[in-house]
C-alpha cells in the first residue's frame, strides 16, 4: 500500500493533506470538525478558502453530528470534497449510499485510526481542549480514555473500512515516526503524488492496534452485559424505555434513519377514540401518547441491522437512556443472521432488499 | 388572575395533598362524572412519570398528581388522545398550569379538542430539570418537597419555573390551590360553568370556601410579585445576550440541530416540521455556492434560521413551560430565549397565550387599522443584518 | 395454568393461498381453533414488520401469518422478502429477550385446508401453553 509519511504529529500532519489538497484544487472544499475561534464552540464545517483551513480540528476526538447526514446533500452539489470521517461515520455514509442517500463520485474520503469522541455534554461544557492532551496519550499508547461515548469504548471498527486516505491517530506509534499516511485508491494516490512528505510503501501495523482490540472487545462485552438485565423480556423493555418521553431525537441524529417523515410520526399512528376506549375497556389505563415501545421496536426492525454503533442517539436522548447500547447489541445480532456488516462494502446489498431461495428453513 | 366561578370547596389535608386528591378525583369516577382521568404514574424504573389515561380507580393509588418532574408536556397527551375524533368520553386532566394553557392554544389551532375534556390544575411551585431527575430522583424528591411546602421555586427548579407568572389561577376547569391556607386544607375552585356543575353534582359535604378564598388570592399575589421580579431580572439578562445577530450566534453556538427543542415543545404540532422538510433543504450546489462565496460554512446548515423561524412561528402561543431546555442535548437556554421573544410578540398584539378568553389566535386575525410603527420598525432594522451567519 | 384461557392469535393471511387455504378448511368443514381472528392481505409481503409488532404489543397472544410456499408467490417473490423481514423480526425479539414464540410463519397453499386446519390448532395448542402474553396488561408500552 502506497504511504506518505509527513515528519509533525497526525493532526498537523492531517491539516498539511488538506491544504494541499484544496490549495492544487485536487477538492473545491473540505468537509471537517473546527474549533469556532469567536466562539470556541464545536462544529461541522465546509471550508472552500485555504486561509480558513487553519480553524480545522480534523481529528478532535468531537462529533456534534454523523457527518454522513449533511455529506449525504453535499456529496451531491458537482464539487469535489475532501471529507473527513471517523470510521462509522464512513460506514454510515456507505450505509446512506446503498439508501441513495448519497454518492462517493465526487469525495475524497479521508479516515483514521479512531481513539473514539467525548460525549456531547463534555463539548458543550466546553472542556475539549482542557482534556485533549490527556486524551492523546491515553489515545496513542492504545488504550480506551475514560471520559469517551460508552459505545466508543465498545467500538471494534476503529480502523477505517474502505477510506481513499486513512491517517493513522491512535495505537502504539513510535516516536519519530510522525504522521503515517496510508492511500488506498488510485483517486487518493493520484491526488497527492505531489504532496510533501516521505512516499514510500507501508501497511498499518495491526499488532500495535491488538492490545486496543482487545480492550474494546472486552468494554462491548461489559456494556452489553450492563443492558442484558433489561434485554430479557417485556419488564426489561418496560424498564429501560418507559422514561422515553418520545421526542424521536434518537431518530433524527441517526445517520441510518434518514426518513423525512418517519413511519412512526405519521398519520398510521395517529388513533381515533374507539381506540383508546377499547384499552381502557382492557387493561384500565394505557399509556399517553401511545406507541412508545412500538416506536424503538419498529427502529430496531427498520435499521438495527445498519447500525454503526456511533452513539449519537445515546447523546441526545434528554433522560438518558442508552439508546446506542441498544441499537448496537441488537444490531449485531440482526445483521449477523445476514452475515451483513454495515459499511463494509458499498456494492453489499441491505438485507432486506435481497433474498436467497434457500435460507432460514427454520421458518415457514 | 382569573375569576372563580360558582363557589369552592374545601378539602381535608391532614393526611397531605395527595390523598384528597386521589379521593377527589376516584369520587368523579365512581360517581360517573368523568369517563376517565389523565394522570401521570412513575415509570416502572422508578425515574420519571408517563401520562396515563385511566378508568380504573384502582390504579388512581399509583398516580402521583403532583409530580415533580414534567418530562412530556401534558398538552401532547391530550392531542393524542383528542385530535382525531372527540367523540363522547369525558377525560379529567390533571396537569400543571402551563400544560393547561398550552392544551388551550393546542385548541385554538385546531390539535386538541376541549368539548370533552375537564381541564384541572393547581398551584404549581414549579418542576425539576429532566435531567436532574433522572439522574438523582431521590433529592430531586426532596427539594421538590420543599417547594411544594413555600410554593415558591427556589434554585432547583427549572429556570422557566423560576420566573413563571402563571403559577397559579390560569383558565381552566378546576383548580386545586393549597397557597397560604395549608393548614386549613385545599381549595378545589371552579374556574368555569362546567366546573362548576361538576362540583355541584359531587356534592361535597363540606364547608364553603369562601372563607379562605381571600387567604390564598393574597398568598397567589404575592408569589406573583417575587416570580415577576425574578423575570423582570432574567429578561434583562437575556435581552443582552442575545443583542445584535451575534448574540444570537452566541447563544446557540453549540446548537447541533438536533430539533429536540421543537419535539419536546407542546405548541410546536406540526407533523413535519417545516425546517425538517424537503422544502427547507438547500439544494446541494446552493449550498456548495453559498460556501464558495464565504469561504466555508457551518453545517448543518441553517441552524439560526431553525430558531428564528420557530420563533415566529409559534412565539405567539410559547407558553413559557421551559421543554425545550429540558430536551436540549447541549444545555441551550432556549426557553430563555423563546420566554422573551413570546413576550415580546405577545405583547404587539395584546394576546396571552394559553388564555380561554375568546380572543383569536392573532395571526388569524386582523384590523384594518392597527400596528401603526411597523414600517418603521422594518426601516429601522439594521441593514443586511443576516448576513454575518 | 387457567383452563380459561382463550388465546387470540392475528393472523395476517395471504388472499391467494393461505386464506384461500383457510376458507377450503371451513368450506371442507374441518374444525379449527376459535382463536385464530383472520386478516385478509394481498401478499404476505404486504406485512409490514411494524403491523407484527403492533399486533404484538396491542396484546395478540400470537401472531400468525401465513403465505404462499416459497416460489409460489402471486407477486413471484414476495414470499421470499416476507421469509426475510420474518426472520429480522424474530431475531429482533430474540436480541430483547422477548417471547418469539408469539411470532409464527407458516407457508400453505390454496389447497391445504387441513394443512391450515392443523397449523391453527396446533398453534393455538403452543400459545395456550404459553399463556397470556403480558402486553395485554402492561399499561406503560
Ligand atoms: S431520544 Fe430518548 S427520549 Fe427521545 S425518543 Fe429517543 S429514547 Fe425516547
Ligand atoms: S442507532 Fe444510534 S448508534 Fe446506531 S447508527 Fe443510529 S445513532 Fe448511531
Ligand atoms: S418554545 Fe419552549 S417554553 Fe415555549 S412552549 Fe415551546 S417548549 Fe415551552
Ligand atoms: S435542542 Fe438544542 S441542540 Fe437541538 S436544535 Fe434545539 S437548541 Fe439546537
Ligand atoms: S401472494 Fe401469497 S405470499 Fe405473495
Amino acid at each position: 500500500m502506497s504511504s506518505i509519511t509527513i515528519e509533525k504529529s497526525a493532526s498537523k500532519g492531517i491539516n498539511d493533506l488538506l491544504r494541499h489538497l484544496l490549495s492544487t484544487g485536487k477538492v473545491d472544499a473540505v468537509l471537517a470538525m473546527r474549533m469556532m475561534p469567536d466562539t470556541g464552540a464545536w462544529d461541522l464545517a465546509l471550508v472552500t478558502d485555504v486561509k480558513n483551513l487553519k480553524e480545522l480540528k480534523p481529528l478532535a476526538p468531537v462529533m456534534t453530528v454523523n457527518a454522513s447526514q449533511v455529506l449525504s446533500n453535499l456529496s451531491l452539489s458537482g464539487k469535489k470534497i475532501a471529507a473527513v470521517l471517523k470510521p462509522c461515520e464512513l460506514r454510515a455514509f456507505v450505509e446512506r449510499v446503498k439508501r441513495e442517500q448519497g454518492s462517493l463520485e465526487n469525495l475524497f474520503t479521508i479516515s483514521h485510526t479512531c481513539g473514539g469522541v467525548f460525549p456531547l455534554d463534555l463539548v458543550a461544557e466546553g472542556k475539549v481542549d482542557r482534556l485533549l492532551p490527556k486524551y492523546e496519550k491515553v489515545v496513542s499508547a492504545g488504550e480506551i480514555p475514560s471520559n469517551i461515548r460508552d459505545t466508543c469504548k465498545a467500538c471494534e471498527h476503529f480502523i477505517p473500512m474502505n477510506a481513499d486516505i486513512m491517517v493513522s491517530a491512535a495505537g502504539e506509534c513510535k516516536p519519530g515516526e510522525g504522521c503515517m499516511i496510508y492511500l488506498n485508491s488510485d483517486k487518493a494516490r493520484e491526488a497527492l503524488s505531489e504532496c510533501t512528505g516521505e512516499h514510500g510503501s507501508a501497511v498499518l501495523d495491526s499488532t500495535s492496534l491488538e492490545k486496543l482490540a482487545t480492550a474494546r472487545a472486552r468494554e462491548r462485552e461489559k456494556l452489553f452485559s450492563s443492558i442484558e438485565k433489561d434485554c430479557s423480556g417485556l419488564d426489561g423493555l418496560v424498564n429501560i424505555f418507559g422514561k422515553c418521553v418520545g421526542c424521536h431525537g434518537c431518530s433524527r441524529v441517526c445517520p441510518i434513519c434518514y426518513c423525512t417523515l418517519c413511519d412512526f410520526e405519521s398519520i398510521n399512528f395517529d388513533y381515533n377514540l374507539p381506540y383508546f376506549e377499547e384499552h381502557l375497556a382492557r387493561k384500565g389505563a394505557l399509556r399517553l401518547p401511545p406507541d412508545t415501545m412500538l416506536f424503538h421496536m419498529g427502529r430496531l426492525t427498520h435499521m438495527s441491522f445498519s447500525c454503526v454503533g456511533c452513539g449519537m442517539c445515546s447523546d441526545v436522548c434528554p433522560v438518558g437512556i442508552p439508546v446506542a447500547a441498544v441499537f448496537s447489541r441488537t444490531g449485531e445480532s440482526t445483521a449477523s443472521i445476514f452475515d451483513y456488516l454495515p459499511g463494509r462494502d458499498v456494492t453489499e446489498e441491505i438485507p432486506v432488499m435481497i433474498f436467497k431461495e434457500e435460507e432460514f428453513p427454520e421458518l415457514g | 388572575m382569573t375569576e372563580t366561578t360558582g363557589i369552592p370547596v374545601v378539602l381535608k389535608t391532614d393526611n397531605g395533598v395527595e390523598t384528597p386528591v386521589r379521593e377527589f378525583l376516584g369520587q368523579m369516577l365512581d360517581s360517573g362524572a368523568v369517563d376517565a382521568l389523565i394522570m401521570p404514574l412513575k415509570v416502572p424504573s422508578g425515574d420519571s412519570f408517563a401520562w396515563i389515561l385511566l378508568n380504573d380507580a384502582g390504579m388512581l393509588d399509583d398516580a402521583v398528581p403532583f409530580p415533580a418532574v414534567m418530562p412530556v408536556q401534558g398538552a401532547r397527551a391530550l392531542r393524542s388522545l383528542t385530535r382525531k375524533e372527540k367523540g363522547d368520553l369525558t377525560v379529567l386532566a390533571l396537569m400543571r398550569p402551563c400544560e393547561i394553557r398550552a392544551g388551550i392554544e393546542l385548541s385554538k389551532l385546531g390539535q386538541v379538542n376541549t368539548d370533552n375534556l375537564i381541564l384541572a390544575t393547581y398551584d404549581c411551585p414549579g418542576a425539576i430539570p429532566l435531567q436532574d431527575y433522572v439522574n438523582d430522583p431521590e433529592s430531586s424528591e426532596a427539594s421538590f418537597k420543599e417547594m411544594f411546602t413555600t410554593g415558591e421555586p427556589g434554585e432547583n427548579a427549572k429556570p422557566a419555573c423560576r420566573t413563571c407568572v402563571n403559577f397559579s389561577a390560569v383558565d381552566s376547569d378546576l383548580h386545586f390551590g393549597f397557597l397560604g391556607i395549608s393548614d386549613e386544607g385545599m381549595l378545589v375552585i371552579p374556574g368555569s360553568t362546567r366546573g362548576a356543575e361538576l362540583l355541584q353534582k359531587m356534592d361535597i359535604q363540606s364547608e364553603t370556601g369562601d372563607k379562605l378564598l381571600p387567604l390564598w388570592k393574597s398568598e397567589v399575589e404575592s408569589i406573583l410579585k417575587k416570580r415577576t421580579a425574578a423575570r423582570d431580572i432574567a429578561f434583562k439578562k437575556t435581552e443582552s445576550d442575545i443583542k445584535g445577530f451575534s448574540g444570537m450566534l452566541n447563544v446557540f453556538s453549540n446548537c447541533i440541530g438536533c430539533h429536540n427543542c421543537q419535539s419536546a415543545c407542546p405548541i410546536c404540532y406540526c407533523r413535519l416540521c417545516y425546517f425538517g422538510s424537503e422544502a427547507s433543504r438547500s439544494n446541494p450546489e446552493a449550498l456548495m455556492n453559498q460556501a464558495i462565496k464565504r469561504g466555508g460554512i457551518s453545517l448543518p446548515p441553517e441552524r439560526i434560521m431553525f430558531h428564528t423561524g420557530r420563533l415566529a412561528h409559534m412565539s405567539l402561543s410559547c407558553v413559557s413551560c421551559g421543554q425545550c431546555s429540558d430536551a436540549c442535548p447541549v444545555s441551550i437556554p432556549v426557553a430563555d430565549v423563546f420566554s422573551f421573544v413570546a413576550e415580546q410578540t405577545q405583547s404587539t398584539f395584546e394576546y396571552k397565550a394559553g388564555r380561554n378568553d375568546g380572543k383569536p389566535l392573532p395571526l388569524r386575525d386582523f384590523k384594518k387599522s392597527e400596528l401603526p410603527g411597523v414600517h418603521e420598525l422594518v426601516k429601522d432594522a439594521e441593514p443586511g443584518g443576516a448576513s454575518h451567519e | 395454568m387457567n383452563k380459561e384461557f382463550k388465546p387470540r392469535i392475528t393472523s395476517f393471511l395471504c388472499k391467494w393461498c393461505s386464506y384461500t387455504g383457510a376458507d377450503l378448511a371451513g368450506t371442507s368443514r374441518l374444525q379449527y381453533s376459535t382463536s385464530i381472528i383472520p386478516l385478509q392481505v394481498m401478499c404476505s409481503s404486504r406485512v409490514d414488520p411494524v403491523f407484527l409488532l403492533k399486533a404484538y404489543l396491542s396484546g395478540s397472544d400470537g401472531v400468525l401469518l401465513g403465505g404462499c410456499h416459497p416460489g409460489d408467490c402471486h407477486y413471484e417473490t414476495g414470499n421470499y422478502h416476507t421469509r426475510r423481514r420474518f426472520a429480522l423480526v424474530k431475531e429482533v425479539f430474540e436480541s430483547l429477550g422477548l417471547e418469539s414464540e408469539r411470532l409464527k410463519l407458516s407457508w400453505i397453499s390454496a389447497s391445504e385446508g387441513p394443512k391450515f386446519a392443523r397449523v391453527a390448532n396446533e398453534y393455538t395448542e403452543e400459545i395456550r401453553k404459553l399463556g397470556e402474553n403480558p402486553t395485554r396488561k402492561s399499561i406503560f408500552l
